[in-house]
């Protein structure tokens, strides 16, 4: 895309996520060519979507769409993919013996489907199944943010044989879900830091918006370092189509996001605090999107201890 | 010369040369030393097209994008031949030059610059105005062909080895704030100057107190207009906040990179490692995007500020784990290895201090970026 498609794409999927979400929204991104412009540009699609997308609080099928496109099987009619359980990077299948034991977590969209694929660790590598969603136990949660709808997959199913597909990259699939979780957490912490940011020149005490109040003033600040230092990052990684420099990104999006969500519940304050205010909604996605496809802390620990045995840093993306 | 092209052969003559331009000591070194090995290297690098690439023809550069620029500053950090906070200072100076000083003034005295001929630095802040330039003191007045300057700045970096100044000076009434401010590139050998070397913590005396008592200085080095210095200064604050932190995240890499190889097993911790490294990519991240701003033409304004404050929060994570790691170099060991991580220990907790506090750079966001209006 150049400058103005993407700006013309922006506006209109912006538009879309505005008043829409779930089956709505899923609905006018097939109008816009959203599975197109994914395929055409996979970077600017991703981050155009998925912070538009944190920015309204809406859901979609677009992260099941941005890892079965990674997945790159051909011929393969687009399906849900059952994500890592909570925290997790890990594959959520396991085989054992004939068969595969199956734990990880769903979209809404993976409840809403028919067909529905797995990624399972076998001994030469990752393989792919697809099965009918009825074959698995699929069980709603509610949880801390029962409006992103994700669901438990859990169950055991023969292992397909001959196998669906050869072996799958699924750390390519893991890093294109964690690139546009990232993008969802940075969306998700602009829309909270201008609840913030309005609600600080709106309040008044001691006779001035405490928008005044320097105090203020340096927490939206570094909610908005925060937010571009993550957004930097994850455009970084995409260039760089780099799973390390994905992970960091993720994990930098995560920790920046809760972050300003610390920051702009002290500034919302009371009024932040009660349910009447949309501030909630976006404090409880932010927890949850940080845990997904490998949380924050883990992603941290992981690279550092990586780093440490290694005895130096992974390769840096060029200028 | 495309970047790709500039890289190869940038990096082709930096190996084959590697001998000549290594530097002959150990470790930080005197200021001495340093500036010996940044004239070394730089006249070389001139002398052999590199260290122009980048700069306009008629200051004496090749043209080219900025970006040549930027990777030369990297691969010259990266591979330990200067230090990054003195060699870069061409990056904030020479742009002002090139656009507000008189061009036959630019065209003589940039060359100089950027052969390592001559050193020069910045005169802003004062004893009674640091994070508040507007109200600097520092007084000209007319006086003939030209004006005299009294007054007395402070932190100027290298000004007892520097041959010009770029200086901010008040020339409207004391209430006049940012209107009544003018710049002057100043001669350091003038007379009535007198530079004073501050002793810091970290050990190398690369600040100064300058005095300035009745210097002449002439009209054709007023920089801009007269009264309209702020804008001069506010022009350059962005310089000092794209190319230059580009090189330093180059530095920061490298350190955080050494650090890894030579800290005892077990002495860091991974989630400390990881929290480090994922700061010093997402600065880099964010500086390469400056850069690439800046090749498009764009103008540098108050956003570089959260530049500036990733920067100083990158540098003072991996010293923070430098401390840990190498926590006997740090606090012990007196040979020249040690040395030099102490003094970068120590040097590092003033990067949330100097080019602009942490404080005023998030004062500038919540202002500029943020829109959340006056803070009084």
């Amino acid at each position: 895309m150049d400058a103005s498609e993407r700006e013309l794409f922006a506006h209109a999927i912006r538009r879309a996520t505005e008043d829409r979400s779930g089956v709505d929204l899923d609905e006018a991104l097939d109008e816009l060519g959203w599975v197109a412009a994914l395929a055409e540009d996979r970077a600017a699609a991703v981050a155009i979507l998925f912070e538009a997308q944190g920015e309204a609080n809406a859901t979609s099928s677009a992260l099941d769409q941005v890892i079965f496109a990674a997945l790159g099987v051909p011929g393969l009619d687009p399906a849900s993919v059952v994500l890592p359980p909570l925290r997790s990077v890990q594959a959520p299948g396991r085989f054992d013996g004939a068969r595969v034991v199956i734990q990880g977590l769903g979209t809404d969209a993976l409840a809403r489907g028919d067909t529905v694929i797995i990624v399972a660790r076998g001994d030469a590598g990752d393989e792919m199944l697809v099965a009918p969603v009825s074959a698995l136990k699929v069980e709603e949660i509610s949880g801390l943010d029962a409006a992103l709808g994700l669901v438990a997959v859990s169950g055991e199913l023969e292992r397909a044989s001959p196998p669906a597909a050869a072996l799958i990259d699924w750390g390519a699939a893991l890093a294109a879900g964690q690139l546009a979780l990232g993008h969802e957490l940075v969306g998700n912490g602009r829309a909270m830091l201008e609840l913030a940011r309005q609600h600080a020149l709106e309040r008044t005490q001691f006779g001035r918006p405490i928008a005044a109040f320097q105090a203020v003033r340096h927490r939206l600040a570094e909610s908005l370092v925060a937010l571009e230092a993550a957004a930097a990052l994850l455009n970084a990684a995409s260039d760089d189509s780099s799973p390390v420099t994905a992970a960091m990104a993720k994990a930098l999006a995560g920790r920046s996001a809760r972050t300003v969500a610390r920051h702009c519940q002290q500034v919302l304050a009371g009024i932040g605090f009660t349910t009447e205010h949309s501030l909630h909604r976006f404090v409880r996605r932010t927890y949850v999107l940080d845990q997904l496809l490998g949380a924050g802390s883990v992603l941290t620990r992981h690279l550092g201890t990586e780093v440490l045995a290694a005895g130096s840093l992974p390769a840096a993306f060029p200028l | 010369m495309e970047l790709a092209e500039f890289k190869a052969a940038a990096d082709r003559w930096l190996d084959e040369q590697a001998t000549e331009l290594a530097a002959d000591f150990e470790g930080i070194g005197t200021l001495d030393q340093q500036l010996e090995q940044l004239r070394k290297v730089m006249r070389l690098a001139y002398d052999a097209g590199f260290m122009r690439m980048g700069w306009p023809e008629r200051v004496g550069g090749l043209g080219g994008s900025n970006l040549l620029r930027a990777y030369l500053g990297e691969t010259l950090t990266a591979r330990d031949l200067v230090e990054p906070g003195i060699y870069s200072m061409p990056e904030v100076l020479a742009p002002t030059v090139i656009d507000y000083a008189p061009a036959e003034l630019a065209a003589d005295m940039v060359p100089r610059l950027l052969r390592g001929d001559e050193n020069w630095c910045q005169g802003f802040s004062e004893p009674g105005t640091g994070s508040n330039l507007g109200a600097l003191a520092c007084r000209a007045t007319h006086d003939g062909e030209g004006w005299r300057v009294d007054g007395q700045k402070v932190w100027t970096s290298l000004a007892h080895y520097a041959q010009r100044c770029v200086l901010l000076t008040r020339t409207g009434t004391p209430e006049s704030a940012h209107r009544g401010i003018t710049a002057f590139f100043v001669d350091m050998d003038s007379p009535g100057i007198t530079v004073r070397p501050i002793e810091t913590m970290h050990g190398v005396a690369e600040f100064c107190a300058v005095f300035y008592d009745g210097v002449f200085v002439p009209h054709d080095r007023v920089l801009g207009e007269v009264g309209g210095g702020w804008s001069v200064a506010m022009d350059l604050l962005p310089y000092e906040r794209s190319t230059a932190l580009w090189h330093r995240a180059a530095y920061l890499q490298r350190r955080l990179e050494q650090l890894i190889a030579a800290a005892p097993a077990g002495s860091l911790d991974p989630m400390a490692v990881g929290e480090a490294t994922e700061l010093v990519w997402a600065f880099r991240a964010r500086s390469r995007a400056t850069q690439r701003r800046l090749t498009t033409g764009e103008t540098l304004g108050p956003e570089t500020s959260i530049d500036k404050v990733l920067v100083a929060s990158a540098e003072q994570a991996v010293f923070d784990l430098v401390a840990e790691g190498l926590g006997s170099a740090v606090t012990l060991a007196d040979d020249p290895v040690s040395q030099r991580w102490r003094a970068e220990f120590l040097y590092s907790r003033a990067a949330t201090i100097y080019g602009g506090s942490s404080e005023i750079q998030r004062n500038i966001i919540a202002r500029r970026l943020l829109d959340l209006g006056a803070d009084r």
